[in-house]
């Protein structure tokens, strides 16, 4: 079980917003795989409603580093990129320590992991890990109704 | 209030994972909370760019070698060395989140009190992916940003063909070729190239071919520069984010050697891996090698964490026995303090409080342990007891080479003295064994 301290999509953006999206931060998001999908889109509604921005999804599967890199360049305002990494992806998180810098400088970043993968990030990314602004366990927002697909 | 009251922190553990439903009253009176704890946390940023605390008087300047109280500090040490003497080769090492950059910045600023100076400080991330950095890159790098310095002057004129050149070298190039202009690579004539050893090892390799090229490319665009008699000198930060040491040492063995001789003095960030190299090639190749070790044990160092945070302004948001017990649990690691701080306000932020309570600096501490604890196996485990109860740690075992390299052990110096702690946030998580 995970020791992190539990949060929510309300919680994280309310924190985002009290450091302003111009400010370099980085953010573990530890979830069950099964709760991923609400938790992605429950942050885009936060960010939405809280911030009134929009929040840039990435997955980390197939993912060019160019890709991550063009998404986290500061052109075009602030933004809050969410990368979800749903499988080991040693290489891409192999570039991510090593330009730990660039990545966060253009405002916050949120990697989306089961335990096992943000443990696994964890042990192998020193440079990333020391960046960390916290590392939280995420639920879906219990008081949003859903609507029954 | 006594500066060394009682630790709150002492008290039992507890995370405080109190999850608050959400009503409209709380949300009304946080709006007005943000605008005190926002300027708060901005402040702690820990990965915020260092060049920008440093403009907005953020950074507070060690009073003093880290290793030696009788020693300048190190930003001075690098600039008076660099002055004096042109063309000397330095390296600056320490874990994550020591401040290397922040030391790096002071450099520059020391060293562009002179007119002449010419400080150029580049971060190698920057421009490519480390992995992908050949040998010559970093040579490339200098010479376009000497190009770069000059244009800005206006005294570029005389050097924009070796410019163009250099630029030629360091990036793709894609151009269409006749294949009849090809020719081949060899003269003609059948055969293999034979090495012999002789008896003799040359200490360091011979500069490859193209390191050449692109030091004489470079040296052509310094020269104006080095005909005036300037101070020129190269801050390179980020390589020690290359977490293979032997990557670092072919940096050092054909760019910077290729810069040997020629009043272009270089500073650059070395990882922490090589102080403990049996090799000694840190100490062997630069010229001075200093060392920022976690500020953890002496009451000095304690006084300069709590300046950081005092500078700050955290005593608006904590008492000061709150303030203490974030700097013991930073374990003196400059980005650690900073964080701590930062998920005590979040905590506090998120309980609706308008100061900073014990049980908020508790929940940050068990926060930044269990990050330092994520991810270890049994033997890194078994590593961390030995050391926190026998005082038992070897820096030529690779386990514990990675402990240290990753900050769950931290290296002090006391009184000149080397030492190794468990950092105290884990410390205070790590698991009893069964």
């Amino acid at each position: 079980m995970s020791e992190f301290s539990k949060t929510t999509a309300f919680e994280v953006v309310r924190r985002l917003a009290s450091m302003g999206l111009t400010s370099p931060s980085l953010y573990i998001l530890v979830c069950d795989r099964g709760e991923m999908e609400t938790v992605e889109a429950d942050l885009s509604a936060e960010m939405d409603v809280q911030l009134g921005s929009d929040l840039r999804l990435l997955e980390a599967s197939n993912l060019r580093v160019e890709q991550l890199f063009e998404a986290t360049l500061p052109n075009g305002g602030p933004r809050v990129v969410l990368l979800t990494m749903r499988q080991w992806e040693r290489k891409l998180v192999d570039w991510l320590d090593r330009n730990i810098v660039l990545v966060t400088d253009a405002g916050p970043f949120l990697l989306l992991a089961e335990l096992e993968i943000a443990e696994r990030v964890l042990s192998v990314a020193p440079n990333l890990r020391n960046r960390l602004a916290d590392i939280l366990s995420i639920r879906p927002d219990p008081w949003v109704r859903r609507v029954p697909v | 209030m006594n500066p060394v009251a009682a630790d709150p922190c002492e008290i039992s553990y507890t995370n405080l994972q109190v999850q608050k439903e959400p009503d409209q009253t709380s949300t009304a009176v946080a709006f007005d909370r943000r605008k005190v704890y926002r300027p708060f946390l901005e402040s702690l940023n820990s990965i915020a760019p260092a060049r920008e605390l440093l403009a907005r008087g953020l950074i507070i300047p060690r009073d003093h070698d880290p290793r030696d109280l009788h020693e300048p500090p190190i930003h001075e040490a690098l600039a008076h060395s660099a002055e004096l003497n042109r063309g000397t080769q330095m390296a600056l090492v320490g874990g994550i989140g020591s401040g290397k950059t922040t030391e790096i910045l002071l450099t520059q600023q020391v060293l562009d009190r002179h007119a002449d100076a010419v400080s150029v400080c580049v971060d190698m991330a920057d421009y490519t992916d480390l992995n992908e950095l050949n040998p010559g890159a970093i040579l490339a790098t200098v010479g376009m940003r000497l190009y770069s310095w000059l244009k800005k002057k206006g005294d570029d004129a005389e050097v924009v063909t070796p410019y163009r050149l250099l630029r030629k070298l360091a990036f793709p190039q894609k151009q269409f070729v006749h294949p009849d202009s090809l020719e081949p690579d060899y003269d003609g004539e059948e055969g293999v190239w034979v090495e012999t050893r002789g008896l003799m090892r040359p200490r360091f390799p011979d500069l490859r071919k193209e390191v050449k090229e692109v030091k004489e490319l470079a040296l052509a665009i310094a020269s104006p520069l080095l005909e005036k008699d300037a101070q020129i000198t190269f801050l390179i930060d980020g390589l020690d984010r290359l977490i293979n040491a032997e990557r670092f040492r072919e940096f050092a063995e054909q760019d910077l050697r290729a810069l040997r001789g020629t009043k272009i003095t270089v500073i650059v960030v070395a990882p922490l891996l090589l102080l403990y190299d049996k090799s000694r090639f840190l100490q062997d190749y630069f010229d001075l090698v200093k060392h920022i070790p976690a500020a953890a044990a002496g009451p000095r160092d304690s006084a300069f964490l709590r300046r950081i945070l005092e500078r700050r302004h955290a005593l608006d948001l904590m008492n000061r026995p709150e303030l203490n017990s974030i700097v013991k649990y930073s374990g003196g690691v400059i980005r650690d303090l900073l964080t701590l701080a930062s998920s005590a306000a979040a905590y506090a932020y998120r309980d609706d409080e308008d100061k900073i309570g014990p049980r908020h600096v508790r929940a940050a501490i068990g926060q930044l342990g269990n990050r330092y604890l994520a991810g270890l196996g049994t033997v890194h485990r078994r590593r961390l007891r030995r050391l926190a109860e026998d005082h038992e740690f070897r820096t030529e075992d690779p386990v514990s080479l990675e402990l240290l390299v990753n900050r769950q052990v931290l290296e002090c110096f006391d009184h000149t003295r080397e030492s190794f702690v468990v950092h105290p946030a884990l410390a205070k998580v790590l698991p009893k064994p069964e």
